[in-house]
């Protein structure tokens, strides 16, 4: 009885297929990391640092120079002043010029030539599907690879 | 005659300078924190006294290609003026800075505030890079009545038509492939197939730089990629830095690519990645981006402006910004265009001598140009009638 109960949840489970949403989700995720613009996260910031040293807050607000009173204002008021994230951008410009040109609409459309099909393992042209997760494969080693590294490993 | 300073501001590098110089000095627009020097932070060419630049940790002041981290931008900005660097006497200067297409109204603002108010600059060009490249090339060749200009760079390609100097808005096209996705892109490859480089965004760069090409046959060199070992004439070993006895990478010739590390030097193998990285300028889907690429981008942006203008711009296709250093990168802009081009037009491409710096030294003409002092506003002119004048007078 049990033993049969886990062989049905084993076989389940090998049977499950990451829906449309959970695919697009995954997508999204890959993209926004290959859009990153600072890259890795900060590998000092929980560092204590010498009390000597000029610690780097120190040193962009200018505290260390001696016009320290004007710079330190000046980077404050600058950073009040002009605190404005990309999305808010965005939002702004849209509102002042609606019908473009602006940064949403130049754009370029997507591509009329048929899209690629590359192995995610390898990099090689791939003629397979991966059933549970939409991934493209090239060959029975690469979809174990696959299958051992990512397809449903990953939880996005 | 006041000094021109030319300040070409890029999300990755400054390329700056006095305009009677005769190249600029290129340095990275960022604070840089390393592993091995924890205490210091690193503001712009200072990463050259880092003797180790593993792990090294990037702060930016652009996000998407755009300027958002005033702070960060000030403090890069203070050391290139200050005496370390440039010694600028705003006062008597005339300052040329460089904008991205179609930057926003309030960044605008924000920066014609900070040169007149903060630098107090004499005068000020607020300018987009492509307008100084695309001068520079009219300069070069006065007969042309157009230029297609192909601007790609650290956070994204611009397609934009000119014609008789003047850019066609509506036409412009943005491609969201630049410098800085093939770089995390070749980092996760590397990361998945060979070795976790997540943190080495600075020796991925190197590698990119000294492995990468553009293909000009992708199918044909997909299959030398996958063949055996005799016949692929493609892949390469890559010893890596350990910045003791190795402090810069480099590829090793394909007859010594053995796979094999003759005394403890850390290797990795570039195979298909060599081109398949580049390969994303021409196809974003390839990494899921859906946009059209670079060659099919600037046939549409052709067929965006008059008819009459097309055969004029299919004739001065210039193309500028650090991705235009790959190999064959040229030839792969012109092979495409002319495959997708009407057949009775001549296409021709013109790769700009030195992609990255060509747009200073545009600058560096228009500020000798008779024009030059009209397309200015003055500090007197911006104490009258503040940002409008700018608004009125600088088209970015
Ligand atoms: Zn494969
Ligand atoms: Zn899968």
């Amino acid at each position: 009885m049990a033993s049969r109960e886990s062989g049905r949840q084993k076989d389940a489970s090998s049977r499950r297929i990451l829906d449309e949403s959970a695919r697009r989700r995954r997508a999204r995720k890959a993209l926004e990391a290959l859009e990153q613009d600072n890259f890795h996260d900060d590998p000092h910031a929980n560092l204590v640092m010498s009390k000597k040293a000029p610690k780097f807050e120190e040193s962009l607000d200018g505290s260390r120079n001696k016009d320290r009173k004007r710079r330190t204002r000046s980077s404050e008021y600058f950073k009040q002043r002009f605190r404005k994230t990309f999305t808010i951008l965005l939002e702004e410009e849209q509102a002042l010029y609606p019908d473009g040109p602006n940064y949403l609409t130049v754009q370029a459309p997507s591509s009329k030539r048929p899209e690629r099909r590359l192995c995610a393992v390898c990099g090689f042209p791939a003629p397979y599907t991966c059933i549970p997760c939409g991934s493209r494969y090239c060959s029975t080693k690469c979809l174990s690879t696959h299958e051992d590294t990512r397809c449903l490993k990953w939880t996005a | 005659m006041a000094n021109v300073f030319i300040l070409d501001n890029g999300a990755y590098t400054i390329k700056a300078g006095f305009s009677n110089q005769n190249e600029p000095r290129i340095m990275p627009n960022a604070i840089m924190k390393a592993k091995s020097e924890r205490r210091r932070p690193f503001i712009a060419d200072q990463i050259e006294d880092c003797r180790d630049a593993s792990g090294l940790f990037y702060i930016l002041p652009f996000q998407k290609g755009y300027l958002v981290n005033w702070d960060i931008q000030k403090t890069v900005w203070d050391y290139v003026f200050g005496k370390d660097v440039f010694n600028v006497n705003h006062s008597n200067t005339t300052m040329i800075v460089t904008e991205p297409y179609l930057n926003f109204t309030s960044t605008q603002e924000a920066l014609s505030e900070i040169f007149f108010e903060e630098y107090e600059v004499d005068a000020l060009l607020r300018i987009n890079a492509g307008d100084l490249s695309v001068h520079k090339y009219h300069r070069d060749r006065p007969r042309e009545l157009c230029c297609l200009l192909v601007e790609s760079g650290f956070s994204f390609t611009h397609i934009v038509p000119y014609i008789q100097g003047k850019k066609q808005k509506d036409a412009i096209l943005r491609v969201d492939v630049g410098g800085k996705v093939l770089t995390n892109h070749l980092k996760e490859l590397i990361s998945y197939r060979q070795l976790n480089v997540m943190d080495e965004t600075y020796v991925i760069n190197q590698v990119k730089e000294d492995v990468c090409f553009v293909s000009l046959d992708y199918n044909t060199d997909m299959r030398t990629a996958r063949d055996g070992k005799q016949a692929n004439h493609i892949l390469r070993d890559y010893v890596l830095p350990d910045f003791t006895t190795i402090k810069r990478g480099y590829v090793r010739p394909l007859e010594e690519s053995t796979g094999k590390s003759t005394a403890g030097e850390q290797l990795i193998r570039l195979n298909n990645e060599r081109f398949a990285i580049p390969e994303l300028l021409f196809h974003p889907s390839d990494v899921g981006i859906q946009e059209m690429g670079i060659t099919e981008a600037i046939v549409h942006s052709i067929n965006k402006c008059p008819e009459e203008t097309r055969p004029h711009l299919y004739r001065n296709i210039l193309l500028t910004g650090g991705n235009c250093n790959f190999p064959m990168f040229k030839d792969r802009v012109f092979k495409d265009v002319q495959s997708m081009a009407p057949d009775e037009f001549d296409v021709n491409v013109t790769l700009a001598k030195n992609p990255s710096t060509y747009c200073w030294r545009g600058g560096a003409a228009i500020s000798r140009s008779a024009h030059f002092p009209e397309m200015l506003v003055t500090k007197k002119e911006w104490e009258e009638d503040g940002f409008n004048i700018c608004q009125e007078r600088f088209s970015v």
